[in-house]
Parts: structure tokens; C-alpha cells; sequence
């Protein structure tokens, strides 16, 4: 496993995932690939999601990946990367390996569209056949490469453009799901939450190191702020990012073999969710009067998921 | 968005599968004509972030959250023997201009700010903001 | 490394047992499959071989085809041979990905076993999976008998990894009538099988991280036609390699396959086309038709894409009427082996008379005495030098006659 010390030393990890893409100003999903990419010193294959990372990343002629990439398609690149892995196991038998000196370690990469809903049948069945792979989802709430449609990840009361707020409707109806536990629940060893931010940096590289040398099937979920659908300015993405922690309503952790549950970050004061939601455009009609009682439930489905955070912690359940 | 002319091929002159490789020389780590680091996304600019070494305490936030990869780096060696990495530009080749990088610059005046595209870099530290004395 | 196989010279195994003898002989790195009706015991087969020890590459038994084919696309990028097989449902659960392999140029190896589309449902005997996989960009053989299916198998690899090729190659054979039909099949030994097909030569593997690669990249309107065109080229090139890895097999099994097979047609007046495992209830009906007197004969492409339009022109140059017959309901044309035996036709300045039989549609019976009264009509066109009978008519169909024109 790498030891992520500090940023000055992480900082001279020679980047394996290049500009020159077409991620939009203040993307946080370059930001999040990064760190992961950079977490380990092991050669790479990755598979990635039809969605923005793969969209943006791969435009012919051109590729922004010092690392073996593919992408097929949007709902299938746990599947692919399991065909990988297990191609390196089948050489690695028969002695036919391309680089016997070099270790390789797989990563998939999606976003919720391809992750909670589209993939979620080929992460699943990756999963429980315990390929030795880690899988990051770039979790930005809504189905962005295509103009911002909801998905299963988008939170309650979100302006969406399939749930979009107007005279007698507030946006999204339906809570977000939970997929960090529900991956954690397939038995992974290893599976965490994490964030694109200078205050948390190291929670994130510390968490891929572990994912990535973790044998077996790991799972990341990266809150990945959306500029352009959350909107809010492309300068403010990791600050955006940071409230998510502080509002508790991405709370950081990490869940080992499964059950063993640690919180990684406490907010020394929890912030209100208005602190959040009112920072996106995404919210802005939660404000009007008539919508109070939304953020209201949203305070309250936080307060009970930080509690129950909590209380399985400490349980250590 | 286009294609540069001379990255244009014929039907039979296409990559095999599309396939495109990483390096020319991956020995070397010379990137080939295909990697998107020879690409430029700099006409997605109207603001750029504009350096200033003297400010910068190399804490490398910048680095960290940059999306587009663009602050260059150069290791160097501290007494104690430990690598560091200490900034020393910004390709302006690959960067967009969204502006982060100056966002989570913690110095107290920063050492990263916004100009306009048009500013010149040596007049933009000329105008950088003073200490109060 | 994997035990050696004892073969007899001559087995007795069914279509699946032959197609996954092939592909343990083969060697193959990764296999990953869903199991799905009538192919499922390809997939069992080579689950037991792997038990037995007979296998040394990876079995992902995936939670779907999607997944499977998916799994066989990335493995085959990593670079090493992968196989897999499906049916029905299956093929049209992967379709999307089968665009996929042969764009990306993977020679992927997939033993098709026939079968019928719901809805309504059915899990016989016919070729609609294969029609729904014909303008995917693979290279599609096909197989009579169980003889063939391994004989078919075996060549696939060969062909599919030529690096003149590099394309994916499906063997199709019919369900249960082939699959789940037992006959004697002279198979290769391992060594001899393994050695023909030959060592498994990479191009651009991802697994060679020192040198990484990306598939799967966006072509937007300045590149999707040149890439697709850049594809089309291969496919069409393909036949030469095909047949000189036929007349190999031909030198190590004694057995010999073509771009196009033929049975009595060198004197016909009438010729019937069709594929698979009705081609051999058509050769006895031909036999019964030439003792009452009419010159019949048969053609099938061996080959269905690439089509070998000229080839078949060629063959059917003498013939004065012809009956192309489909085992798919085409849904509002005439069948897909009628359009493309007349477009070869056309393409040559041929004129013979054109008619198209529907027949055995999800496993429907199709017997030697329905094939007669077929070419007993066909001889009426010919006899007549127009078309006299129905241009599209239904094979033992039950209900009021049903006939397009």
C-alpha cells in the first residue's frame, strides 16, 4: 500500500491522469480521479462508464490517460474490469504475464447513472464474485453528461430536468439511496465515502491507497459537485464539497469486511443544512415558504443518518 | 470540436479499433500525438489564474484540487532528505480558468489570483495586492 | 497446467458437447457466460471440464449475457483469447456489446446455439438471434451438425485472430436440433487441435501496462464513418483468410469446408438456399426429387457475414429458379436470405427466378416431404421461365394459406 504522507510528497506522484480533457471548468470529478489514480505506484487498468469522465476523457484523437483504459458502456464497466482482472489472473497462471516485474491493480470508474441505476446489476454481480477490483463512483446526484436528468442519487426536493421544480412541483420526490451501505452489505472488504477537498485530501488518498490494496471487490463513493447542475460557480466545488461534511449530508467513512464501521470525519459543529442546500441553485426553491417543510425533513433524515452512523460506530456493528 | 487539420486521417489510416496509445516513448514517458496533454483547452478561458512564487508556500493545495492538472511541479530534496513538491508554474495549455486553484490558495494575500486572458503575467504580479505595513 | 483430454477417434457427443470440447482445446484464457436454453450445457461442459482440471483459464460466471459479453470485451483488451456463448435472449441482451467487440477489434469466439425471439416466448430452434446479429460487425460460420459446430469452433479462433482479421467470430448451430442431438464427431486430440489453432498473438493488450493503451474512445461526424469504414474493409477482406484456414483444417482433419456449400447443383435447373440444420434434410429431399426427375440442388453460405455475394452468384449462374429459405420471420420483407441471395444475384446480372420460404419457426418441424413440395414449386418458375408461385410462402404453417406477392 502507498503511504500517503503529506501533500508536499504526494504532490510529487507524476500525474497518470492528464489535461486536455473536456471536463467542464472546476469539474470535481477530475479532481477526485486524480487522487485515486495517484494513490498507488502499481501499473493500472481502468474501465470507466459511459458519462462525463468517459465522454470527456477519451474523444478521438485523443486520450487524457497515462494508464490502460476502456470504456464500453454506461452500464457495464464493473463487468468489464472484472473481464480484465480476471484475464490477468488467467495469464498470471499460465506464466504469460506482459510485465512480470510490474503489479497491475484494476479501477473502475462511473457515475451515479452508471452506479446506482444502469450498472448498478454489473457492479453488483462484480462485486459478489470477488474480483480484485476497486470501483469509484463519481457521485454527483444526477445524470449530468446528458443535461442533468435525476437519478437514484439525487437528493429529495433537488431541481432536476426530469424533476424539475415548477408551479406544482418541488423537484425530486424521492430520497436519495443509500448505496455506500448497500454495497457495504454485499460483504466488500473494504468501502468508504469521500470527498474532493484540500481539507479532506488525505481522507480521500488514504481510503483509495486502502481500496486499492485491499484484495477483493472495494467500493468508493465520492460526493463529485456539480457545477454546472448544481449550480453553483466552478470555483467553489470543493467548498461545496466541504459543506456536504460539515451539514453532515455526505458524512465521511469507511466500512471494513462489511460491517466494521468508523466515521473518518467529525465536524466539530455539525452546520445546518441550510448551509448546503441554500449554496445551489439545484435548492433555491426549497427557500420559498411553501417548501419549508422540505428542508425540514431533509434536517431531520440527516440528523437520524449521522446518529445512526454514530451509534453504529460505536456499537461497532 | 474539431480536430486539428494535421491530426486528420483517412479511412485506412485510422487507429486499429480506435485504439489510441498513451506514449510514443513509454520509456521515456514522451506522450504521443494522441494524449490530450498535446491538446489545448486554452480558448475556454476568459480569466487566468496567474502565479505568484514569491507568495507561495508550496502547501500544494492548488495541486490537489486543480481539475485540470495543470500546476507544475518540480521535486525537490529537503535537508532531512524528504521529496517535496514545490511549485513552479501553470500550463496554460490545459488550464480553463475555473478559478479553484485561487479559491483554496490559503496564503494571506494569495499567491494565485484571476486576470483577465489579456493581462500580461509580469503586469499582472505588478498589480498583485500589497502587505499593509 | 491443464490435463490432457483422451479423446476417442470417433465420440459420441451432442451440438454443445462438441462446441465446448472445441473451446477447452482452444485453451482459452477467460470464458464468461450466462447459461441460457439450449446453450447451457456449453457453458456446463465447461464448467466440468474446469472441475476436472482440464482447463487452466479463468470461468466468470457473470449475473447476465450483457455482463458476459462485456466481461469478454475487457478481458480480450487485456490481451489473451476469451469465449463465451449464449442463445436467444442472451444475444439480444449483448447486442449492444457485440458493436462493441468488433469495433474495438477483439477476436472474441462465441458459440451461438439458435433460437427462437419472444415474444411469445420460445426456446426452440430458429435463426432469429443470428439475423439480429448480422450487421454487428462479427464474422458469422455456420455449423450442420455437431461435426461442425467443433469443427466451426476451433476454426473461429483461427480466424478471428489472424492479424489480417482481428475481427469477433460467432458459430451458430441450431438449437436442440444440433445441440441436443447426439452423433458421432471425430474430433482432433488436444495437441493437434491446440497446435492448429496456434498460440494466441496480442495487439495492443491493456495488461501490457508499460505500453498503456485506451479502447473505447468517442468518435464524433469527423471519425465514426472513417472507423466504421476502416471495419466494413476487414470484414470484407476476411474471406481469403477464412478459406486458407479452411484448406488448413482441411490438411489436419481430412475435412473440407468453403465460403459457400453446395450439394448437387452443378447440373440444377432449381436450387434451394438455406442454412443449418434443415440443409441436411434438404439434401435428402433433393436425393427423392432427382428420382422423380427434377434437377435440384442446394447451396448454403457457410459463411454468413461476410456474405460471399460473388461466390454465391457464381454457384447459382446455371439455375433457372431459386427458393431462398429463412428460418426468422423477417417482419414485414422478404427474409434476409432471399434479400442478400438477390442482391448477389443482381449484383451479377443474374436473373433466375426468386421465391422465399418462411420455415421452422421456433423448433417447428421441417421434414423432408415439406422440403419436396417446396422444390416441386420452385421446378414450376423454372419450367414456366417466371414466376409463377407465391413470392413469399409458409412452411407446414398451420391455418388458411398465408402468401405475400
Amino acid at each position: 500500500m502507498k503511504k500517503i504522507g503529506s501533500l508536499k510528497e504526494f504532490a510529487c506522484t507524476p500525474d497518470r491522469f492528464q489535461g486536455g480533457h473536456r471536463l467542464c471548468p472546476g469539474c470535481a470529478h477530475s479532481m477526485i480521479v486524480r487522487e485515486v489514480v495517484n494513490a498507488t505506484d502499481d501499473d493500472l487498468v481502468i474501465s470507466t462508464a459511459t458519462g462525463c469522465l468517459e465522454v470527456c476523457s477519451a474523444i478521438y484523437p485523443y486520450t487524457s490517460w497515462d494508464v490502460s483504459w476502456i470504456h464500453v458502456g454506461f452500464e457495464n464497466a464493473a463487468a468489464t474490469i472484472s473481464g480484465a482482472e480476471a484475464m490477468y489472473k488467467a495469464l498470471s497462471r499460465k506464466n504469460k504475464l506482459y510485465n512480470e516485474d510490474r503489479r497491475v491493480k484494476f479501477v473502475a470508474f462511473g457515475g451515479d447513472g452508471g452506479t446506482y441505476d444502469i450498472g448498478f446489476q454489473s457492479l453488483s454481480g462484480a462485486a459478489e464474485r470477488g474480483h480484485d477490483f476497486l470501483y469509484v463512483c463519481l457521485d454527483n446526484e444526477n445524470y449530468a453528461n446528458t443535461g442533468g436528468q435525476r437519478s437514484s442519487a439525487t437528493p429529495l426536493g433537488a431541481h432536476t430536468s426530469t424533476t424539475p421544480r415548477g408551479r406544482v412541483s418541488y423537484g425530486k420526490k424521492q430520497k436519495k439511496k443509500d448505496l455506500t451501505m448497500i454495497m457495504a452489505a454485499h460483504g466488500c472488504p473494504y468501502v468508504a465515502t469521500a470527498i474532493p477537498s484540500t481539507k479532506h485530501w488525505k481522507d480521500l488518498a488514504t481510503k483509495a491507497a486502502k481500496a486499492i490494496s485491499t484484495v477483493g471487490p472495494t467500493f468508493i463513493n465520492a460526493l463529485s459537485p456539480c457545477t454546472t447542475e448544481w449550480k453553483f460557480k466552478p470555483e467553489e466545488t470543493t467548498e461545496i464539497a466541504d459543506l456536504a461534511v460539515e451539514t453532515c449530508a455526505f458524512p465521511l467513512y469507511e466500512i471494513e469486511d462489511g460491517h466494521k464501521l468508523k466515521i473518518t470525519y467529525r465536524p466539530k459543529v455539525k452546520l445546518p443544512i441550510e448551509d448546503y442546500l441554500s449554496r445551489q441553485g439545484r435548492f433555491s426553491h426549497l427557500f420559498k415558504p411553501e417548501n419549508k417543510w422540505i428542508i425540514e425533513e431533509w434536517q431531520k433524515q440527516v440528523d437520524e443518518y449521522w446518529d445512526y452512523l454514530q451509534r453504529r460506530e460505536e456499537a461497532g456493528v | 470540436m474539431a480536430t486539428p487539420k494535421e491530426m486528420l486521417t483517412d479511412w485506412d489510416k485510422v487507429q486499429f479499433g480506435a485504439v489510441l496509445p498513451a506514449f510514443e516513448d513509454p520509456e521515456h514517458k514522451k506522450r504521443s500525438k494522441f494524449h490530450s496533454y498535446n491538446y489545448s483547452v486554452a480558448d475556454w478561458r476568459v480569466e487566468k489564474p496567474v502565479f505568484n512564487r514569491e507568495l507561495c508556500i508550496d502547501c500544494d493545495f492548488c495541486w490537489v484540487s486543480c481539475p485540470d492538472s495543470c500546476f507544475i511541479v518540480e521535486e525537490v530534496v529537503t535537508k532531512r532528505g524528504k521529496k517535496q513538491a514545490k511549485i513552479v508554474g501553470i500550463n496554460y495549455n490545459l488550464c480553463k480558468g475555473c478559478g479553484v486553484c485561487v479559491e483554496v490558495c490559503p496564503t494571506p494575500i494569495k499567491s494565485l489570483l484571476m486576470f483577465p486572458e489579456y493581462v500580461d503575467n509580469e503586469e499582472a504580479l505588478k498589480q498583485w495586492p500589497k502587505k499593509d505595513k | 497446467m491443464a490435463l490432457k483430454y483422451e479423446l476417442k477417434q470417433k465420440e459420441v457427443w451432442d451440438g454443445n458437447m462438441a462446441a465446448a470440447h472445441a473451446l477447452r482445446q482452444a485453451q482459452v484464457d477467460v470464458v464468461a457466460a450466462y447459461p441460457i436454453t439450449p446453450s447451457t450445457p456449453i457453458v456446463q461442459n465447461y464448467a466440468q471440464f474446469l472441475a476436472d482440471g482440464y482447463v487452466d483459464g479463468e470461468f466468470v460466471m457473470v449475473e447476465s449475457e450483457h455482463s458476459a459479453m462485456s466481461a469478454c470485451v475487457g478481458a480480450a483488451a487485456a490481451g489473451g483469447r476469451v469465449a463465451t456463448a449464449t442463445s436467444s435472449q442472451g444475444y439480444a441482451l449483448m447486442v449492444e456489446v457485440l458493436y462493441q467487440a468488433s469495433g474495438m477489434r477483439l477476436p472474441i469466439v462465441m458459440t451461438v446455439v439458435n433460437r427462437a425471439l419472444a415474444s411469445p416466448l420460445n426456446i426452440h430452434g430458429d435463426h432469429s438471434d443470428l439475423y439480429l446479429g448480422r450487421d454487428a460487425g462479427w464474422i458469422h460460420l455456420i455449423a450442420n451438425n455437431p461435426q461442425e459446430a467443433y469443427d466451426m469452433t476451433l476454426c473461429a479462433f483461427k480466424i478471428g485472430e489472424d492479424e489480417r482479421v482481428r475481427l469477433p467470430v460467432t458459430t451458430n448451430q441450431d438449437g436442440f436440433l444440433v445441440s441436443h442431438t447426439a452423433q458421432v464427431v471425430k474430433p482432433l486430440d488436444d495437441d493437434t487441435a491446440y497446435k492448429f489453432i496456434g498460440e494466441y498473438k496480442p495487439k495492443y493488450p491493456m495488461l501490457d501496462t508499460k505500453n498503456p493503451v485506451t479502447y473505447g474512445a468517442q468518435t464524433e461526424e469527423e471519425w465514426h464513418f472513417e472507423h466504421k469504414a476502416n471495419q466494413h474493409k476487414a470484414l470484407m477482406d476476411s474471406p481469403a483468410v477464412i478459406k486458407e484456414v479452411f484448406d488448413e483444417f482441411e490438411k489436419v482433419s481430412g475435412r473440407k469446408y468453403n465460403l459457400v456449400e453446395t450439394y448437387k447443383l452443378d447440373d440444377a435447373d432449381v436450387a434451394l438456399v438455406l442454412m443449418g440444420s434443415a440443409y441436411e434434410t434438404a439434401m435428402l429431399a433433393v436425393d427423392k426429387a432427382r428420382e422423380e426427375g427434377i434437377k435440384v440442388g442446394l447451396l448454403m453460405p457457410r459463411v454468413f457475414r461476410p456474405f460471399p455475394y460473388n461466390e454465391v452468384a457464381q454457384k447459382l449462374k446455371n439455375v433457372k429458379a431459386i427458393a431462398a429459405l429463412d428460418r426468422s420471420m423477417p417482419m414485414g420483407t422478404t427474409g434476409a436470405l432471399y434479400n442478400e441471395v438477390a442482391g448477389a444475384l443482381a449484383a451479377n446480372g443474374q436473373s433466375a427466378i426468386m421465391t422465399n420460404y418462411i420455415y421452422g419457426l421456433g423448433g417447428r418441424d421441417t421434414t423432408v416431404e415439406h422440403i419436396l413440395e417446396v422444390i416441386r414449386e420452385t421446378e414450376k418458375n423454372a419450367k414456366a421461365g417466371k414466376r409463377v408461385t407465391d413470392l413469399q410462402g409458409f412452411i407446414n404453417l398451420r391455418g388458411p394459406k398465408l402468401s405475400f406477392n
